[in-house]
């Protein structure tokens, strides 16, 4: 097969160019560490770059496929690989897009942070894996490819939270992280199994035909079927950090490495969605009433559920919270609160493309200024400062830049117009409004409210306490330094730039209905 | 047709409901791997009867990969307990709570 790339015919697999940056870049990770293994040497700006290059890379080659057309209705329309196992859309480049700048601002970051210590290829190479698992879920158009790239971004994230292995914290939250992991695979699978035997197929659309071929035989099993996907709900609650699988969040956060949690809680979340977008959209249309007439499994109802309890319970917990990453790590559950709405409020007669479109935007514009906020959480546990937000006190007048940048993340995350966060939340809300959703609606506000006063006291800590001097700051790790400025300009730029971005999001998000 | 698919459904009904049981009664790390691994496989007793209900290979071929999956998981898990290990000298999982919800 040939397609078309701007002017240019090339085979059909070029369009996975930016997962095989990711691979490439991880196992040229692997070959760096062969030729010079010692750590503390010149190897380790080597991997950094590396690790940088190839994210950018996977960033810089999806952005320029979501322009020139590829995948997309104006262009080559959706491409299909390996008999339909994977497809490049839209919507999956939108997401590579995503995954690919976290996880350059990750690797930029990581370069100060991993100082002095041993294994940094294998740090890097699981980043890198883990960015490749989190593209092709983005691509994944079968249950099976779906399982299998959702196992290949989890399994190097168990082992990058536990990666400082003589820190008993991070140990910690490496082993809850890995136990709540393997039991919402093993639901997923279980799940899986169960739409397998109601549908005895595995590709989404053909489960979709499938089903509504058996439903018109009447030989359709709607109780194994429900059972199927509402495990399927539950099972990818676990990769968006959504209740009931978001006790891990706090936990797996607050002990792994700052740059970890700020890959975790940015990319992988993104990942999680992206699949369930996908999945739901084109393997369950019709089961959930999108195509009008009733639904024999609601789960647009427990989407709704799933998105208010997700809300609430993630800003009113990270409301009572005493340290910084903590409090970041329960916002993160609020955040997958707001864009389960991309599912939730996918009433009958409303505008589909706008509503998961918004969630997009939402995720694109998280990623920025949620891995800020955990790599200006890095920087500070560079510098020896607390976790507590009494620790934070008086930090503007010793680094005012990166406290700056910090308060651009944090009235961002809040919703306030300083940040593209701002508009994502509007359309989050416009969505809900045209969906006639009034609880979700309700909720978003009350918890953007809420998420304002315990985002406001770190930046009252920054800016407004008088230190007690027990914190100096020495040094200015320039890497480090670097990834935060580059998030809070991207932050800002956001706000502007979101008219121009959004009509992709839109357009990806419309063809999938 | 020997037996009834529905029996199958049970089976693996009841394989999975045993290691959700013991994930959530169990305390070592070790016996909590084996737990998953139980919840797993009810999901290959579904994928491989209905392979064979419907009469095509899909359902098979995932059951294969599941498996292939789940020796993955464990050898990162042992890796995990490892450290466990050294760092609160056991494998308890309730023992490992610093942190706090």
């Amino acid at each position: 097969m040939v397609i078309d790339v701007a002017g240019v015919s090339a085979p059909d697999w070029v369009a996975l160019a930016p997962t095989f940056a990711f691979v490439a870049a991880a196992m040229l990770t692997f070959l760096v560490d062969t030729v010079e293994p010692r750590p503390g040497t010149s190897s380790n700006a080597a991997l950094a770059a590396t690790a940088v290059v190839g994210s950018l890379v996977a960033f810089l080659v999806a952005g320029y496929f979501l322009v020139a057309g590829v995948g997309q209705p104006r262009g080559t329309g959706a491409v299909s690989l390996f008999q339909d196992q994977l497809v490049v859309d839209g919507m999956s480049l939108f997401f590579v897009v995503i995954v690919g700048s976290v996880t350059a601002l990750v690797s930029l970051a990581s370069f100060d942070y991993l100082e002095g210590q041993t294994y940094q290829a294998e740090y890097y190479g699981l980043v890198l894996l883990a960015a490749t698992g989190m593209s092709l879920m983005a691509s994944a158009n079968s249950l099976a490819t779906a399982f299998v790239s959702l196992e290949l971004s989890s399994l190097p994230s168990y082992a990058l939270v536990a990666y400082l292995k003589r820190n008993r914290g991070s140990v910690e939250a490496g082993l809850k992280y890995f136990l709540v992991g393997a039991v919402s695979s093993s639901v997923l699978a279980y799940g899986i199994s169960l739409v397998y035997a109601a549908s005895g197929r595995m590709k989404f659309d053909a489960v979709a035909s499938t089903l509504s071929t058996l439903a018109a035989d009447g030989e359709f099993f709607p109780g194994i079927l429900g059972i199927g996907v509402v495990m399927i709900l539950l099972g990818l609650a676990f990769k968006t950090a959504s209740v009931p699988f978001h006790f891990w969040a706090p936990e797996a956060y607050e002990g792994a490495p700052a740059p970890v949690s700020a890959f975790l809680s940015s990319a992988s979340k993104a990942a999680g969605f992206v699949l369930a977008f996908r999945l739901f959209l084109t393997a369950f249309p019709e089961v959930g009433g999108l195509a009008g007439g009733d639904p024999a499994v609601d789960w647009v109802v427990a989407a709704q559920v799933l998105a208010v309890v997700t809300m609430t319970v993630g800003n009113f917990a990270a409301a009572t919270q005493e340290k910084v990453k903590r409090m970041l790590a329960y916002s993160s559950v609020g955040h997958a609160g707001y864009v389960l709405i991309g599912l939730a409020a996918l009433t009958q007669g409303t505008d589909h493309g706008l509503v998961l479109g918004a969630s997009m935007m939402h995720l694109l514009v998280y990623g920025f200024m949620n891995t800020g906020a955990f790599l200006f959480v890095a920087l500070a546990e560079h510098w020896g400062v607390g976790r507590t937000f009494q620790d934070f006190n008086g930090l503007s007048t010793q680094a005012p830049l990166a406290c700056a940048a910090m308060t651009v993340f944090l009235f961002s995350l809040a919703g306030l117009p300083v940040g593209g966060g701002f508009l994502s939340k509007f359309y989050l809300l416009l969505a809900t409004a045209n969906a006639g959703t009034w609880l979700l609606a309700g909720a978003l506000i009350v918890n953007s409210a809420l998420s304002l006063f315990y985002y406001s006291r770190v930046v009252k800590a920054m800016w407004f306490e008088e230190a007690d001097g027990t914190v100096e700051v020495e040094s200015y790790p320039t890497s480090l330094y670097a990834a935060v400025v580059i998030a809070a300009v991207a932050t800002v730029l956001l706000l502007p730039a979101f008219g121009l971005l959004s009509p992709s999001a839109f357009d990806a998000a419309t063809v999938l209905f | 047709m020997a037996v009834v698919t529905e029996y199958y459904l049970l089976l693996s009904a009841a394989v999975f409901c045993i290691g959700l049981y013991g994930i959530l009664t169990r305390e070592s790390a070790l016996l909590f791997l084996m737990s998953v691994e139980l919840m797993l496989n009810a999901a290959n007793i579904n994928f491989v009867a209905f392979s064979f209900y419907w009469g095509n290979l899909t359902g098979q071929v995932f059951s294969l990969f599941t498996m292939a999956l789940a020796a993955a998981e464990v050898a990162v898990g042992i890796g995990i307990i490892l450290v466990l290990y050294r760092n609160f000298e056991g494998i308890d999982v309730t023992e490992a709570a610093t942190m706090r919800w």
